[in-house]
């Protein structure tokens, strides 16, 4: 269950329409690094986690990351909302503005369609975990980049923000792993599958 | 920090240590200093925060809900950072002290904001009713959608 809470988890207030920097930020919507894939693959695979509080962390930060694509999302819809259709042709936002209009749509910068083939629920809490800390780096180097490229301090601040999350996430993803290799076998952490082996876990 | 294997990845466990006040956590996405790591492009100097205050609007009342509405991104956003920490953390009770204020904050910040402005939560729209300062409202869609970029 969730609640919805009227408010963005960081301040978005844009008032220059940019549509060129909508399209680069566009990928933290729908993109392979994006908060919409971080969120799904994080509340897809605290299911079967076998570490309690593990699956509790996930369910934590994949509703913050759901939080962090609806600033993604205010940031698209706040640079192109008083869109004219010269700008649209001029900036290189044509050929989403012919599928989209000014609607907000997941993709990657590239156009590349959102799909759940950007993430993974591998049903093994070492692979899991490795794939998410690898995810958090990878958001990192997105958000690295676009704050490389966009100049305008009311679209810089709330980037800022997003990657400084990566990098507390990655944190928590780091210590949600030593957690679950205290469950392991430590002379051989791949001797089985703790979210499938269930009856070999160490119990407290 | 327990002895690394090899073939396996490993990160050591974060302690305690210093934190940043609400408002310089919410500017900086952590609360915490160590964690705390920003990038050389993202330096902006003087430029710094402008998200994270008040517009200079001559409308006091436009004026006292960014106020409020900022005070709550601050306290909130510090629960959220103190709650992942705790998640991995369960036994630190300064963690779980800061988190217990944090929290007691929260909800009266929420309660004010939407006894003088509109609800952000279903608890509250339920606290204006019981109030009986809300009776004839449905309140709910009241205010601009986050979105909108209009509040702060």
């Amino acid at each position: 269950m969730w609640t919805y809470e009227k408010r963005l988890q960081f301040p978005v207030k844009i008032t220059k329409t940019c549509p060129k920097t909508a399209q680069l930020i566009i990928s933290q919507y729908g993109g392979p690094d994006g908060e919409l894939s971080a969120s799904m693959r994080y509340l897809s695979q605290r299911y079967t986690m076998p570490v309690k509080a593990v699956g509790g962390l996930l369910t934590d930060i994949g509703t913050e990351e759901l939080a962090h694509m609806e600033m993604i999302c205010a940031m698209v819809y706040q640079l192109t909302r008083h869109l004219t259709v010269e700008e649209a042709k001029t900036a290189g936002f044509d050929a989403y503005y012919i599928d989209h209009t000014a609607a907000l749509w997941p993709q990657a910068a590239a156009g590349v369609p959102y799909t759940a083939l950007e993430f993974q629920s591998k049903g093994d809490a070492l692979a899991d975990l490795t794939e998410d800390l690898a995810a958090e780096q990878k958001a990192r180097t997105v958000y690295d980049n676009l704050l490389r490229m966009i100049t305008d301090p009311e679209v810089r601040e709330p980037l800022k923000f997003l990657r400084a999350r990566e990098v507390v996430h990655f944190q928590r993803f780091g210590e949600a792993l030593e957690k679950t290799k205290e469950k392991l076998n430590e002379k051989n952490y791949y001797f089985y599958n703790p979210e499938f082996d269930k009856h070999m876990i160490i119990r407290e | 920090m327990k002895i690394q294997h090899l073939a396996m990845a490993s990160v050591p466990i974060q302690t305690w240590g210093q934190i940043y006040d609400n408002q310089t956590a919410l500017k900086k996405g952590t609360i915490f200093q160590e964690l705390d790591m920003p990038f050389f492009a993202a330096d902006d100097g003087g430029m710094s925060g402008c998200c994270c205050q008040v517009s200079d609007t001559a409308d006091p009342n436009q004026r006292e809900r960014e106020e409020k509405m900022l005070q709550i991104y601050q306290v909130c956003f510090a629960a959220d950072d103190l709650r992942l920490y705790l998640d991995t953390h369960p036994q630190d009770m300064q963690a779980l002290d800061l988190l217990k204020s944090m929290l007691a904050q929260r909800k009266q910040l929420l309660k004010e904001f939407a006894q003088r402005f509109f609800p952000l939560t279903m608890d509250c729209m339920e606290e204006l009713y019981q109030a009986g300062t809300g009776e004839d409202c449905y309140c709910w869609q009241e205010g601009p959608m986050p979105w909108e970029g209009a509040c702060v």
